[in-house]
């Protein structure tokens, strides 16, 4: 699966109006990056510097490419792995949305996905873990039990990390940040969803993104909803959850966040939560917060005045 | 013809009380298809408002659908 | 490095925050650790501005309706709708139409040349022998304006009401409307109840004619002829109220299947007779002796049941709905639409669909409807002979084009051709009127193009 990934890695150039487009492959999603400008070698050189990074960080950090630092981490865990800056700054942002959540967001509850397999959709495959999977997978989960420094990481025996929940957004804001060194032309990044824009393109305009409106559900009153449009002039934003993976059980249906203090997916989560802020990764965090929250996902945010919208 | 009214305004709460089965309907996540704009009840309005005029001044009846009303001396 | 707040809508509930963790203001400072910012000020002072309120949507169309040898017409609609935050929703409707030709006045044909004085009193025109008497002094330009407002009022209770008015040179009409939707189920289901009144005035050109009274024909410029006209006359302005109940069951039947089911009761009251129209009095031979102006009940009671049914192919959609009224005239109608959408993909160069419409109509005639009156026998209580109002049988089949075009703004193009034929409901036919045309047809072509940006 990585060498077909890596072999996939082509850049496409398509010239629009106004701008130009580069697209390409990354982190399992298609990618975009829209440059306002007319001037192709500036895209080129874009879109070279943009996937370079993307695809560096894909590699450095997917944990299903052996080679990847993650893969050593875990493969290793029990001893000590040696660490860079970088990672050692993505394990403190970690720590700090571990105690955010109280404990409900952990990188480290990658070993329970063990237990559980999400497919989505049909539910003739669905795989149900027991209590006792369950259990002994939650017992190799826990950020306590990770120590590590500037210099080193240590995994308890049995443990992983995860950095999937955040390694995209970073990926889009390190791609912003490369971005605005190179050019001063409005610019968009999108990694599958995961999006910032440098600043309003030419003459002020906006940014119109699309999303799906949340609440397209009602069969009369369809009338009464738009399809919505979010503008942006600068800032990111980032969607959390999905909606083709989840199981159905005696007809519950369960989310793929997983509560790694229970080891069970979240109840009552809505099936996504698109966010609005000024970094990318924040925007990731705050949605994957709020399915955290289950039920209570909306209130969160509200209570903390973050413009979102959920999709139930 | 009273026979007839009474079947016809029968078939409502029959139809009512079928569709009230617990099978029908969807998820949420469900509605993929019905979300779409040509899945619902009125796609095009627009149209809709101009046959209503052109039917509501050619024939006896008008509404059903929506309001039969009044509103133009074209009847 | 301080916390931050990014958004710009952040002055309210400021006070019940401070007792909570300041995630935001956090996870900014976690940020800016991780990604080393420089830029974290411009982050801060930039707006973002996710708004759920839309820009307006607008509709344009433009409808031209012309029968074979009868009247012409064409309708133009604005329509602009704007959705505000939290799915309030204003749409406005602004409706202009022009209508010019000749309409069947209601008289049967003759052998002979037959004169008719003009409703307005103001002249006269001939019939050719053969030829169904056809008014060709019908123009009338409309204005109406409609304005709806939608809103949730509770979770799953959706509310509307709306404004209407409409005015002819010779007609106003104002209507309220107000409607509510509750969902449940997971929306699944829907039940609505709604209502509307309409209050509307007719100041006919030449007043309102007394029933049964003989259509006066002469030398308009006599001297006496006002005086006499005036005698045929009752008032020069009368109204009619329509109040109309409507309830409506939509529910979702599985992932490609929707239904709708409605029950709708309208009372009519006041003047509901057309006074341009009017019946032939003819002798035992069919030999029309005279025309009397029509009269009708002063008051209908329709009612209909309505049923539709959306269903969603691999690709295709079909909508299918029957309609059955019945009212206190005794006439019945049953109306059968269907639409067939079929995209087309980028099969042009750009997102297209085909859309095919077919529509079959029937209808009873009303109890009083009779195409001439015998002078023999007694006068009925009402009479009319607007064939509207008789036996008839009509079919629609229509095709639409619709394609995007520049940013996603939709252009569409309809045409469709109506057919109506008025049938015989076993009216006896004396004399000369065996050979002509007592019930004749309606053939009209309507073509529409519609714009949305």
């Amino acid at each position: 699966m990585n060498k077909a990934n890596k072999a996939n890695r082509a850049i496409n150039l398509t010239k629009n109006k106004d701008s130009y487009s580069i697209s390409f492959n990354a982190m399992a999603s298609p990618c975009e990056v829209i440059v306002q400008s007319n001037d192709k070698q500036l895209a080129q050189k874009l879109g070279n510097i943009i996937t370079a990074e993307v695809w560096r960080i894909e590699d450095k950090y997917n944990r299903y490419d052996q080679n990847s630092l993650c893969s050593v981490i875990n493969s290793k865990a029990g001893q000590p792995v040696a660490i860079d800056e970088e990672t050692y700054l993505l394990l403190i942002f970690a720590d700090h949305c571990y105690q955010l959540s109280n404990g409900l967001f952990d990188i480290s509850s990658g070993a329970l996905r063990k237990a559980w397999s999400f497919h989505g959709g049909s539910a003739k495959n669905t795989q149900f873990p027991s209590q006792a999977q369950v259990s002994a997978a939650l017992s190799n989960v826990g950020w306590n039990n990770i120590k590590f420094d500037e210099q080193k990481i240590t995994l308890a025996k049995g443990m992983e990390v995860d950095f999937g929940g955040i390694c995209k957004e970073y990926a889009v804001d390190r791609a912003l940040i490369l971005a605005k060194q190179l050019s001063d032309k409005p610019i968009l990044v999108n990694l599958g969803g995961d999006l910032a824009v440098t600043g309003s393109r030419l003459n002020d305009e906006t940014w119109q993104v699309a999303i799906e409106h949340p609440d397209i559900d009602s069969a009369l009153n369809r009338d009464a909803i738009a399809d919505m449009i979010v503008s942006l002039k600068s800032g990111a934003l980032a969607t959390s959850g999905d909606a083709r993976r989840f199981i159905i059980k005696d007809g519950v249906r369960y989310g793929h966040i997983l509560n790694a203090k229970t080891g069970w997916p979240i109840a009552k989560a809505p099936r996504s939560i698109t966010v609005v802020a000024p970094q990318c990764i924040q925007a990731g965090i705050l949605a994957t917060l709020a399915l955290l929250q289950g039920c209570n996902a909306e209130q969160f945010l509200t209570e903390q005045d973050i413009k979102f919208w959920a999709r139930r | 013809m009273m026979y007839k009214k009474l079947q016809l305004t029968l078939i409502i709460p029959i139809l009512i009380s079928t569709t009230g089965c617990a099978s029908l309907g969807v998820e949420p996540w469900e509605r993929d298809l019905l979300a779409k704009k040509e899945m619902s009840l009125n796609a095009a309005p627009i149209d809709a408002a101009l046959d209503d005029h052109v039917y509501f001044s050619k024939e006896a009846s008008s509404g059903g659908k929506g309001f039969g009303g009044g509103g133009c001396g074209c009847n | 490095m301080v916390a931050i707040n990014t958004s710009g809508n952040n002055k309210m509930n400021n006070k019940m925050k401070t007792e909570k963790i300041n995630i935001k203001a956090a996870l900014t400072i976690a940020t800016a650790a991780l990604l080393g910012v420089s830029n974290l000020a411009q982050a801060e002072s930039s707006t973002i501005s996710g708004t759920e309120e839309s820009a307006w949507e607008f509709d344009s169309a433009f409808l031209f309706y012309s029968e074979v040898d009868r009247v012409s017409a064409g309708e133009a609609i604005f329509n602009a709708k704007k959705t505000f935050a939290n799915d309030e929703v204003l749409n406005l409707k602004l409706t202009i139409d022009a209508l010019t030709g000749a309409s069947a006045n209601g008289a049967v044909a003759q052998p002979t040349v037959q004169t008719f004085t003009r409703p307005s009193g103001n002249g006269q025109y001939d019939v050719a022998p053969g030829d169904t008497p056809l008014d060709d002094t019908f123009h009338d330009t409309r204005v109406q304006l409609n304005g709806q407002w939608t809103q949730l009022i509770a979770p799953d209770y959706t509310a509307s009401g709306g404004l209407h008015i409409s005015k002819e040179y010779d007609y106003l009409s104002l209507g309220i409307n107000g409607n509510i939707a509750v969902d449940f189920d997971r929306k699944n289901s829907t039940f609505s109840a709604g209502f509307s009144y309409f209050q509307d005035t007719f100041t006919p050109e030449g007043g309102i004619p007394k029933p049964f009274a003989s259509m006066l024909v002469g030398d308009s410029n006599e001297p006496t002829w006002d005086e006499e006209f005036a005698k045929t006359r009752i008032g020069s302005e009368d109204d009619k109220s329509t109040a109309d109940i409507l309830l409506g069951f939509t529910q979702v039947i599985n992932r490609r299947m929707l239904m709708q089911f409605n029950y709708s009761y309208s009372m009519v009251d006041g003047y509901l007779t057309d006074p341009f129209k009017i019946l032939s009095v003819v002798d035992n031979n069919g030999v029309s002796q005279d025309y009397v102006y029509e009269s009708r009940p002063d008051s209908r009671i329709k009612q209909s049941i309505y049923a539709q049914s959306l269903y969603h192919f691999d690709t295709t959609v079909l909508d299918v709905s029957y309609r059955y009224m019945w009212d206190d005239w005794e006439i019945t109608s049953h109306t059968i639409d269907s639409r067939f959408i079929i995209p087309l993909g980028d099969s042009f160069g750009t997102e297209s669909y085909l859309q095919p419409h077919f529509r079959f109509y029937q209808q009873s005639a009303a109890d009083f409807y009779r195409p001439f009156i015998m002078d023999s026998d007694p006068l009925p209580a009402f009479a009319s002979a607007d064939y509207r109002i008789g036996e008839m049988t009509a079919f629609t089949v229509g095709l639409k084009y619709g394609l995007l075009v520049n940013n996603g703004h939709e252009l569409s193009f309809r045409l469709e051709y109506y057919s109506q034929t008025s049938t015989d409901a076993g009216f006896e036919e004396p004399g000369v009127l065996k050979d002509v045309e007592l019930y004749s047809s309606v053939d009209a072509i309507i073509a529409q193009v519609t714009y949305s940006f």
